[in-house]
C-alpha cells in the first residue's frame, strides 16, 4: 500500500517534516504545499534533511512561485489537477494537518 | 507623549492573515504618528523575500504595504539576523531596504525599550 504524504506547514516551526521523513516508505511520495515549500530553501537544515532522505517529491508550483522558491530537479512541479491525480494514484493520502 | 508600541511579526506571508494584519497595525499607528516599531522574527522574515508572486495565489501583494512603511513615518524596522540565517535568507537584497539586522541580544534590549509589545 502506497501513501502520499502531504505537508502544508513551515518546516521551521515544528517537527512534521522531520517525522514524515522518518516514517516515509519506499513506495510513498511527499507533496509539499503551502508553507511546507519553504523546505526547498537552499542551505537550510530542512533542505539538507530532505536531500538526505530524497523521497519521491512533488511540489505545488503556485505555492513555490508565490514564495520566490526555485523547484529543484529532484522534485516534480505540479498543479491542482495533478494533485487530484496523485491522490487517486496513491492508495491513501496522509495529510499532516 | 503616547506609549510606544513594538509589533513582532512572526508568521510567513501567505498562509493566513497575520502578516498582513501586523502590517496594517503598524501602518495605522504610523498614520497617527505613534512611536511604533516592527520586528520580523522567525518565519516572519519570509515576508521580506524579494520577487514573491502573490498573483500565483490570487492574493494581493504585500510588498507595496512594506514600501509604504517609511512614507507613513515608520522608520524603526528590524529583522532578526538569526531567523534569517536559519532560513537561508541573505539580509542584503530584502524587499525592505531600510530594515536593521538585530542579534538575539539586541532584540532583548529592543523589547525592553518599548512600552507595549504585540506579537502576531
Amino acid at each position: 500500500m502506497s501513501t502520499l504524504h502531504v505537508l502544508s506547514h513551515s518546516p521551521f516551526g515544528d517537527d512534521r517534516l522531520t517525522s514524515c521523513l522518518r516514517v516515509i516508505g519506499a513506495d510513498d511520495a511527499l507533496l509539499l504545499t503551502g508553507d511546507a515549500v519553504y523546505a526547498l530553501q537552499p542551505g537550510t537544515v530542512p533542505c539538507t534533511a530532505l536531500n538526505a532522505r530524497h523521497p519521491t517529491l512533488f511540489v505545488l508550483a503556485e505555492d513555490a512561485r508565490a514564495r520566490a522558491l526555485e523547484i529543484p530537479d529532484t522534485a516534480k512541479a505540479i498543479d491542482y489537477a495533478a494533485f487530484v491525480e496523485l491522490s487517486i494514484h496513491y492508495d491513501k493520502v496522509n495529510s499532516w494537518l | 507623549m503616547p506609549k510606544s508600541l513594538l509589533i513582532i511579526s512572526r508568521q510567513a506571508p501567505w498562509s493566513g492573515p497575520n502578516a498582513r494584519e501586523a502590517l496594517d497595525i503598524v501602518l495605522a499607528g504610523g498614520a497617527f504618528d505613534l512611536p511604533i516599531g516592527l520586528l520580523f522574527l522567525d518565519d516572519g522574515v519570509f515576508q521580506l523575500t524579494a520577487k514573491q508572486d502573490a498573483k500565483a495565489l490570487q492574493q494581493k501583494d504585500l510588498s507595496a504595504n512594506l514600501q509604504a512603511l517609511p512614507m507613513f513615518g515608520v522608520e524603526d524596522l528590524f529583522v532578526c539576523g538569526d531567523s534569517a540565517a536559519e532560513r537561508g535568507l541573505e539580509t542584503t537584497g530584502l524587499a525592505l531596504e531600510e530594515v536593521q539586522v538585530l542579534s538575539a541580544h539586541d532584540i532583548t534590549a529592543l523589547i525592553d525599550r518599548y512600552d507595549q509589545v504585540i506579537t502576531l
